[in-house]
C-alpha cells in the first residue's frame, strides 16, 4: 500500500476526521449564548423568591451536557442504520404521544404535555420532530421514481399528519407547525411537483380553517392569533406579551442596555422570557448588534445543514439533513418572528438558546444527525 | 446529489428570505423606532400593593397579652382626587370624624408621600362613619379607607412606661437608610419595647407587584408574596405582680400625702417608681412609675388637649419613666457599695471598728461639720452595725480617706479616683444598665474632671474656691449625696449583684421571641455580665448587715415591725436623699425570698418628696412583699418612724 492509499484507507475508517467543526462550534456558541440569556432572564425572579439565582442556568448546563453526550452517541453510529430503525422510532413516538394524553402524562394550562420522570419533564413532542425526520427521510429514500408520485406524497402526508394531529390536540400548535415545516422541507428537496405542493398548501389552509371551526384549538390560541392580526383592538392583557416583547427588543437600540442591565428583563416584565421569549433578553441587553450575532449564528448553522444535505452521498442523508435544516429554520423563524411581531405567538422555543431539556436534547440530536451525515459523506 | 441541488437552493432561498424578514424587522425595531420603545419602557408602571402583616404582641411571663391588636379602619385622602372644592371636602370630613381640619391638613402636608399616594388622616375610625362616607361618595371625592389594625391594651395602663407607642416615620427616620423598608404610612415602634423589638414585632408585609399601563389599567401581576406576621415578645414581667406593685405604689404615694414630717410639714409625695428584678436572670419582673397614663391615648396620635393635660406641672410628668430615667441621689442605699469599695481599696475591713459620732469634722475645718442623720453618739461600730444603723459619720470618714489617700496623693501610678472607678466599672453607676429599652438615663458618678467642666458651664453655682474637686465631694458621695445620682433600675441591678454573690448583668425586660403558637422562635440574649472582684465572705457579710437593717436597731425595723420573717426572708436598706429645693426622696431596697444569702427578688421603691426611707418607701415595699407572698397583713401604714 502506498502512502496515499493508506491515508485514504485511514480516512475512510475514521469518520471522526470529517467532523464539521464549523457546525459544531456554531451549535456550541448558540448553547453558550443561551446560558448567558437564561441566567439574565431568570436570576432576578429566582432571587426574589429566595432561590439560587443560578438555578435555571445550572439546570440548562446539565441539559446541554446530556445533550452533547446524546449528540456524540447519535453521530457515532453510521446514519444508514437509522433507516432500519426509523419505523421503530416513529411508532415509539406515536405511542408516547398517545400515552401522554392519558393520566400518565402531565400538563399545565395551555402548554405542551410531558411525562414526569424522576423530577425531569420529558416532552415527547420534541422527539416527535426527530422521529418524523427519520421516517420521512426513510420513506423518500426508498422512492422508486425520480420525482415523488402522488402516492408517495400522500403517504408522506399520512406519516406527518398522525403526529401533527396528536400534538395539535395537546394542544401544541407550535410543534404542529414545526412538523408541517419538516414535511414541507423534505417534500421540496425530494422534488415534489409544484402543483402537488400548491395543492398541499391549499389543503393546509382549508385544514387550518376547519380546525378553527371545530374548536380543536383553544380560545387563548385564537386570541393570540387575533392579537397578532389586530394589535390595536386586542384587550390589554392579551396585547401584553407582544407589547412587552416589542418594548424590550426595541428599547435595546443598537448596542443594548448591557448584560444583566435590561430593565424589563430584570423586572420580570416579559412572560416566559427564559423559554419562548428568550430572544427578548438578547434584544434588550445586547441590542441590534446582539440580535444580529444570534441571527448570524443561525445562518451559519443552516448554511452548514443545507451544505451537508448537498454533500451527502445518498438520498437518505440528503433528506435527513434537509429535514433537520427545516426543523431549525422554522423554529428560529417562528420564535424570533413572534417576539418581533411578524409571526403569531405560538409556543415554539428558540433552538439551543431557550431554557428546556427536551428541546435541547432533540436539537443536539439533530446536530448529531447532521454531523453523522457529514462524517460519512465519502463512505 | 446533483439532482437535488436545485431543490436545496430553493430551500436555501426560503431560509434566506426568513433571515431577510427578521433582519429588516429588527433593524426597524432596534434602530429606526428604538426611541419609541425606550419611551414605552418608561411608561410601564409597576405598582406595589402591600398587605399588612399583623404586628407581634407583647406578652407577660405567663403569656397574658399586655399589648395586642384590634382590627380597625383608617381613613385616607388622595389629594389629587379631592375635586373642585377640596376645602369643603376636608371640612366635611373633619366634621364627620371629629378631627380638627388643621390636623388633616397637616397630615396631607407630609412631604414623604408622593402626590398620587393616599395619605392616612385618621386612624381607628368607627364603622358608622365609614358607612356614612360610603353612602355619600359624592361628598367625599378622594376619600378612601383601609383596614389597619391598632394596638389594644387589655390591662389598661399596666406597665405603660415600658411598652412604648407606634407612630409614623419621623422626617429624620425617612432620611435614615435603616428605615428604607418603611413607607411613610407605616407605623413603627417609636418608643419603649415597641421600638426596641421592632424588628421582631413588625413582621413582613406581603405584596403584590402589579404592572399597569400608562392608563393605569392592570396588565398583569408580576409577583406576589404572602405577609409574614410579626413575632410576639414574651417578657419576664408578671402582670399579677406588676398590677399589685402599681397599686401599692399609688396607694402608698397617695397616703404619704397626708403624712407630715418634722421639718417639712405635709409630704408632697409627687411621684415614684418601683423595680422588681430577679437577681439570677436579671429579668425585670415588675417596673412601675407613678403617675402614669393610658397607652391607648397614643393610638392614632395623642390629642393636643390630652398632651397639654399631661404636661401641666401639677401632673408631675406622667409620661416620664422614673424607674429607668429619674436620676436621683441614692442617699444611704449607696452605703453597701461605698463599704465594698472601701474594703477593696484598703480603707475598711470586715473586722474593723469605726466611730459614729453625731458629726464628722474634716481635718481642722470645725466650721463645716458633716452631721449624722441622728444626733446621738453611737460609739464605735463594726461595718455591720454602721450599715444597720446607716451611720453617716462612719461613711463620711471613708469618703475623707478616699480623698486623702488617693485623690490628694499625687504619687505616680496610683489611681486617684478608685471610688468612682469601682462605682462605675463594678456596680454600673453613672452609665446605662443596658436594659432592653431605647432610652434610659445613666445617672452620675461625679469625678474631678466632670466637676471642673460642670463648674465651668455653671459658674454661678459655685464659689470660686469650690470649682475643683474637694474633700466634701468625696465625703458627701459616700452617703449617696452631693452630685451623685442613680436611677431606680441601676440601684436594683447593683443590689442584685450583692444578692447573687457578685454577678452584675444588664437587666432584661424580654425573655423570648415566640410565634403565634407560643413556641419560642429565639431567646433574647441576656445582657452582658461581669463578675465582681469580691469574695463570698465579703458579700455575705453585706447581706447579713442588710438583714439586720430590718431588725432593731436597724433603720427599717419600725417599718417591718411584726413582719413574719420566718415565712419570707427579707433584707434591705433605707435611704433618704436630700434634693434641695424639694422634700427628701424616700428610698428602700429590699432583697426578698429564698434565703438571706440567696434572695429571689430585688425590690427598689423610690418616692420623690416622700420623706425618709422608713416613712414611705419601706412601708410600700413591705406591702408589696406581703401581697407577693400572700401574707396576712393589715393596711399599708405610711409614716411611722422617721429613720434614714
Amino acid at each position: 500500500m502506498d502512502l496515499v492509499a493508506s491515508r485514504a484507507y485511514v480516512d475512510e475508517r475514521r469518520p471522526i476526521r470529517h467532523l464539521d467543526p464549523v457546525l459544531m462550534l456554531t451549535a456550541i456558541a448558540l448553547v453558550v449564548a443561551g446560558f448567558l440569556l437564561v441566567y439574565s432572564a431568570t436570576r432576578r425572579s429566582l432571587e426574589q423568591f429566595g432561590d439560587d439565582p443560578g438555578l435555571f442556568l445550572k439546570k440548562q448546563i446539565v441539559f446541554a451536557l446530556i445533550g452533547m453526550v446524546l449528540l456524540l452517541f447519535v453521530a457515532s453510529f453510521d446514519y444508514r442504520f437509522y433507516k432500519v430503525y426509523a419505523g421503530f422510532a416513529y411508532v415509539g413516538t406515536i405511542v408516547a404521544l398517545v400515552l401522554v394524553q392519558t393520566p400518565l402524562g402531565s400538563s399545565s394550562a395551555g402548554a405542551q404535555r410531558w411525562f414526569e420522570f424522576a423530577g425531569f419533564q420529558v416532552t415527547p413532542s420534541e422527539f416527535a420532530k426527530i422521529a418524523l425526520i427519520l421516517m420521512l427521510a426513510s420513506v423518500f429514500s426508498e422512492m422508486r421514481s425520480v420525482q415523488p408520485t402522488m402516492v408517495d406524497v400522500v403517504r408522506a402526508i399520512g406519516f406527518a399528519a398522525l403526529p401533527m394531529l396528536l400534538v395539535l390536540i395537546q394542544p401544541d400548535i407550535g410543534t404542529s407547525i414545526v412538523l408541517a415545516a419538516i414535511l414541507g422541507g423534505i417534500l421540496v428537496v425530494a422534488g415534489t411537483k409544484p402543483r402537488h405542493l400548491a395543492a398541499l398548501a391549499l389543503a393546509g389552509v382549508l385544514l387550518i380553517g376547519g380546525i378553527f371551526r371545530l374548536h380543536v384549538i383553544q380560545e387563548y390560541q385564537l386570541d393570540r392569533l387575533r392579537t397578532f392580526l389586530d394589535q390595536e383592538g386586542a384587550p390589554a392583557a392579551l396585547r401584553y406579551n407582544l407589547e412587552q416583547s416589542l418594548i424590550a427588543i426595541g428599547s435595546g437600540g443598537i448596542t443594548g442596555q448591557g448584560y444583566l442591565q435590561g430593565r424589563l428583563t430584570n423586572l420580570d416584565f416579559v412572560p416566559e422570557q427564559h423559554t419562548d421569549f428568550i430572544f427578548t433578553a438578547a434584544g434588550e441587553e445586547f441590542g441590534f448588534v446582539g440580535s444580529t450575532v444570534i441571527l448570524l449564528l443561525f445562518a451559519v448553522l443552516l448554511w452548514r445543514a443545507i451544505r451537508i444535505s448537498y454533500l451527502s452521498k445518498d438520498p437518505f442523508g440528503t433528506y435527513l439533513a434537509a429535514g433537520v435544516a427545516s426543523m431549525f429554520a422554522i423554529q428560529m423563524f417562528v420564535n424570533i418572528g413572534m417576539t418581533i411581531g411578524i409571526m403569531p405567538i405560538t409556543g415554539i422555543p428558540l433552538p439551543f438558546v431557550s431554557y428546556g431539556g427536551s428541546a435541547m436534547l432533540a436539537n443536539l440530536a439533530g446536530v448529531g444527525l447532521l454531523l453523522n451525515v457529514h462524517m460519512r459523506r465519502f463512505k | 446529489m446533483d439532482k437535488s441541488a436545485s431543490r436545496l437552493k430553493l430551500l436555501a432561498l426560503l431560509v434566506a428570505l426568513m433571515f431577510a424578514g427578521l433582519s429588516a424587522r429588527l433593524w426597524y425595531l432596534q434602530v429606526l423606532a428604538s426611541e419609541k420603545y425606550v419611551e414605552a419602557q418608561n411608561n410601564n408602571l409597576v405598582k406595589i400593593v402591600r398587605t399588612e402583616a399583623p404586628r407581634g404582641r407583647i406578652l407577660d411571663a405567663k403569656g397574658h397579652v399586655i399589648v395586642g391588636n384590634r382590627a380597625s379602619t383608617e381613613v385616607l385622602v388622595e389629594q389629587q382626587k379631592l375635586g373642585d372644592d377640596p376645602e369643603a371636602v376636608l371640612y366635611r370630613l373633619s366634621q364627620l370624624l371629629h378631627v380638627p381640619v388643621r390636623s388633616i391638613v397637616d397630615a396631607l402636608g407630609n412631604k414623604q408621600y408622593y402626590e398620587y399616594e393616599p395619605i392616612p388622616v385618621a386612624v381607628d375610625v368607627p364603622q358608622d362613619y365609614i358607612a356614612y362616607i360610603a353612602e355619600h361618595r359624592d361628598d367625599f371625592p378622594g376619600v378612601s379607607w383601609t383596614d389597619a389594625s391598632v394596638r389594644t391594651y387589655p390591662y389598661g395602663s399596666l406597665a405603660a412606661h415600658i411598652l412604648g407607642s407606634l407612630g409614623r416615620l419621623t422626617p429624620e427616620q425617612t432620611d435614615d437608610p435603616h428605615y428604607k423598608d418603611y413607607s411613610p404610612s407605616d407605623l413603627i415602634g417609636q418608643s419603649g419595647l415597641e421600638s426596641e423589638y421592632e424588628r421582631f414585632l413588625r413582621g413582613q408585609k406581603g405584596y403584590r407587584k402589579l404592572l399597569l399601563n400608562a392608563a393605569g389599567e392592570l396588565i398583569r401581576t408580576l409577583g406576589e408574596q404572602e405577609a409574614r406576621p410579626g413575632l410576639d415578645i414574651r417578657l419576664y414581667l408578671n402582670t399579677h405582680l406588676q398590677g399589685l406593685v402599681e397599686t401599692q405604689l399609688r396607694e402608698g404615694i397617695l397616703k404619704a400625702r397626708s403624712v407630715s414630717e418634722q421639718n417639712t410639714g405635709l409630704l408632697k409625695a409627687t411621684s415614684g417608681a418601683v423595680v422588681v428584678l430577679d437577681p439570677h436572670t436579671f429579668g425585670v419582673e415588675a417596673i412601675a412609675s407613678y403617675p402614669t397614663f393610658d397607652p391607648k391615648w397614643f393610638v392614632g396620635g395623642i390629642t393636643e388637649q390630652r398632651l397639654a393635660d399631661l404636661k401641666r406641672p401639677t401632673a408631675h410628668a406622667p409620661l416620664f419613666s422614673r424607674a429607668t430615667q429619674a436620676e436621683i441621689p441614692p442617699g444611704s442605699t449607696f452605703k453597701p457599695f461605698i463599704a465594698l469599695s472601701a474594703i477593696k481599696r484598703g480603707i475598711a475591713t470586715l473586722g474593723g471598728y469605726y466611730p459614729c459620732p453625731p458629726e464628722f469634722i474634716y481635718g481642722t475645718d470645725t466650721l463645716h461639720p458633716f452631721h449624722n442623720w441622728s444626733s446621738s453618739n453611737l460609739g464605735s461600730l463594726t461595718l455591720h452595725t454602721a450599715l444597720q444603723r446607716s451611720c453617716d459619720t462612719v461613711f463620711y470618714k471613708f469618703g475623707a480617706d478616699f480623698y486623702d489617700k488617693y485623690f490628694a496623693d499625687n504619687s505616680l501610678g496610683k489611681a486617684r479616683e478608685p471610688l468612682q472607678e469601682d462605682l462605675t466599672r463594678l456596680f454600673g453607676f453613672g452609665r446605662d444598665t443596658g436594659i432592653d429599652l431605647p432610652s434610659e438615663q445613666p445617672g452620675l458618678v461625679p469625678t474631678a474632671a466632670w466637676k471642673a467642666e460642670y463648674a465651668k458651664a455653671n459658674p454661678q453655682l459655685f464659689n470660686p474656691d469650690q470649682r475643683t474637686w474637694l474633700p466634701a465631694d468625696d465625703i458627701l458621695m459616700s452617703i449617696g449625696q452631693g452630685f451623685v445620682t442613680v436611677t431606680p433600675l441601676q440601684l436594683a441591678s447593683a443590689y442584685a449583684a450583692i444578692a447573687n454573690d457578685g454577678k452584675l448583668c444588664a437587666p432584661r425586660l424580654a425573655a423570648a421571641v415566640q410565634d403565634a403558637n407560643g413556641d419560642d422562635v429565639r431567646a433574647i440574649k441576656g445582657g452582658p455580665c461581669r463578675k465582681l472582684p469580691f469574695t463570698h465572705e465579703q458579700l455575705s457579710y453585706i447581706r447579713g448587715s442588710l438583714e439586720s437593717v430590718l431588725h432593731s436597731p436597724g433603720t427599717a425595723a419600725g417599718a417591718f415591725a411584726g413582719f413574719p420573717f420566718s415565712q419570707v426572708a427579707v433584707s434591705g436598706k433605707t435611704g433618704t436623699a436630700q434634693r434641695e429645693p424639694f422634700q427628701d426622696t424616700s428610698w428602700f431596697v429590699a432583697m426578698v425570698g429564698g434565703t438571706i444569702d440567696d434572695p429571689d427578688h430585688i425590690i427598689v421603691v423610690m418616692v420623690e418628696e416622700g420623706g425618709h426611707g422608713s416613712t414611705t418607701a419601706a412601708p410600700i415595699a413591705r406591702s408589696i412583699i406581703e401581697q407577693m407572698y400572700g401574707l396576712e397583713s393589715g393596711a399599708q401604714v405610711i409614716g411611722g418612724e422617721t429613720t434614714d
